[in-house]
């Protein structure tokens, strides 16, 4: 097991944080799938997937603040696909992104992860 | 599902949860509160270089305090300022409680680099203002809407950076689990309050949960009831000879995935997706699933981009609506409601459909010809299902 014990305790704090925020938001997309999924056999399905994906951020953000490299990783993967995900989205005609609140959720957080974890590594780096 | 979304045109208009005229200004507020922060910490290292002695002081505790401090003091400090900016919008008791929060949370955020005392009551402020929200949205005083929601989301943030500054010495079991599940709770109490309040107070416009109606006058003029009524005649005309689906097929229309939940099926034509209410060449055909087969009850017509509202020709009888804050899943019709916070679940997308208008022409009940739904006891006695 990989660990980073001079990173930023504050930048892993903060990126921590907000991905729990990203994981609750998650773990309510996941559970409010729930009562369609009765009628909806495909949003089971999602459903279950969404609830396990938020678990696994927490897992994730759990082992960020324990300065776990690999956890690191996963979650910079995860941002970068999120972004890039909300990118090729926002460019279909479909209403994706309008107003602040899914700007705050789906770009404004993610990009500020990133740039937290991204000074958390390279605290990392420079006490190394 | 590729027709369905070539069908939807370029651009976006409305908005499920949309922006309250009066909370607009909190836009403009959060942009200068944001500049003044970012002033005021530059002002304070320019006169603490100059030796002034209270910014030497309040600039060491600035800069002694942990990053997760200062963040989560701009974020009461924002939503101090969006507070403040949305007291002339709000009347009475609301007025006058934004006013004590919004100084509240200014305060607080002061407090957070010249007391040691800070952290707990900026928790119980914090908790305080969302559950204070939370029970205003439910009973109806306020209208969720995206300001107001943003705002929840800076205090939730807010308080996720606090709860991480607690102490962590003493850490008994019951401690832990509270730690690790207080924080996911309150989103989840946030969402489900902001979903209630909007689902139990729909506006207006708000007909039923994810479809925003078109404004109209609300009484239909001699002449708007004879063109609804002449709407009415020609599309059952046209769309008489599709009584078979097969030669509904065999014309372009293309007919949607079956859903196990959806009990009527829209066949679309993706070569009438230009026309503008024509009876010849209505964009979908709403056929019914019954135990005898699909059966024709109607046409759809469809404009070709969100926000486009169709011509009306019988006023408040041939109201158009659009549908939004749904989740669809590419693999076929299946769809769940967006949370307050713009999430869906993993594998499905928020779509906002162009408006559309439903003419059905079987005798629709009570709900008329023009609704946006089938009525549910038509619905249940052609299908067995509502």
């Amino acid at each position: 097991m990989n660990h980073t014990p001079s990173t930023n305790r504050n930048a892993a704090e903060i990126a921590s944080v907000l991905v729990v925020v990203q994981a609750s938001f998650s773990l309510v997309a996941g559970l409010s799938a729930i009562p369609f999924a009765i009628v909806e056999p495909g949003f089971r399905v999602l459903g279950v997937v969404t609830i396990l994906m938020a678990a696994a951020m927490f897992w994730l953000a759990r082992n960020l603040r324990r300065g776990r490299r690999w956890a690191w990783r996963w979650l910079v993967t995860m941002e970068v696909v999120s972004l890039a995900m909300t990118a090729l989205l926002s460019l279909l005609p479909i209403g994706t992104i309008r107003g602040p609140v899914p700007l705050l959720v789906n770009l404004v957080i993610p990009v500020s992860v990133l740039v937290v974890l991204a000074a958390a590594r390279s605290d990392a780096r420079g006490a190394a | 599902m590729a027709a369905y979304v070539a069908l939807i045109g370029q651009a976006y208009v409305g908005v499920m949860y949309d922006i309250a005229i009066d909370h607009a200004g909190a836009i403009s507020a959060a942009l200068i509160t944001l500049v003044f922060g970012f002033a005021f910490v530059r002002g304070l290292r320019f006169l603490a270089a100059r030796r002034v002695a209270w910014a030497v002081r309040v600039r060491q505790a600035y800069d002694a305090a942990p990053s997760i401090t200062k963040l989560a003091a701009a974020l009461m400090l924002l939503s101090g300022g969006l507070h403040l900016a949305l007291v002339p919008g709000h009347e009475g008791i609301t007025g006058v409680l934004f006013v004590i929060d919004g100084l509240g949370f200014i305060a607080l955020a002061i407090a957070a680099f010249v007391t040691t005392w800070w952290r707990r009551p900026a928790v119980l402020w914090l908790v305080a203002t969302i559950l204070a929200y939370i029970v205003w949205v439910v009973a109806g005083w306020e209208t969720p809407d995206q300001i107001g929601i943003a705002c929840k989301l800076i205090e939730l943030v807010a308080l996720g950076l606090l709860m991480r500054l607690a102490n962590p010495t003493r850490r008994s079991w019951l401690r832990r689990v509270w730690r690790a599940s207080a924080f996911p709770l309150m989103a989840c109490v946030t969402t489900l309050g902001i979903w209630v309040g909007g689902l139990a107070h729909p506006d207006a416009l708000h007909a039923h949960a994810g479809a925003l109606l078109q404004p109209v006058a609300a009484v239909a003029t001699p002449g708007q009831q004879v063109a609804a009524a002449q709407l009415l005649a020609d599309t059952r005309a046209s769309i008489a000879r599709y009584q078979d689906p097969a030669v509904a097929i065999a014309a372009g229309f293309k007919p949607g995935p079956v859903s196990s939940a959806e009990p009527l099926r829209h066949f679309e034509n993706a070569a009438n997706a230009n026309a503008v209410l024509d009876p010849n060449r209505p964009q979908a055909l709403v056929y019914a699933q019954t135990t005898h087969g699909l059966q024709l009850i109607g046409a759809m017509y469809q404009m070709t981009r969100a926000g486009q509202w169709g011509p009306d020709p019988g006023g408040p009888l041939t109201q158009w609506h659009q549908h939004e804050g749904i989740c669809f899943s590419p693999f076929g019709f299946e769809f769940s409601f967006e949370t307050p916070f713009w999430t869906c679940p993993v594998g499905s997308t928020s779509i906002t459909t162009p408006p559309m208008l439903h003419v059905w022409i079987i005798d629709n009940g009570k709900e008329g010809p023009f609704a946006a739904d089938l009525d549910k006891t038509v619905q249940r006695e052609l299908t067995g299902r509502s």
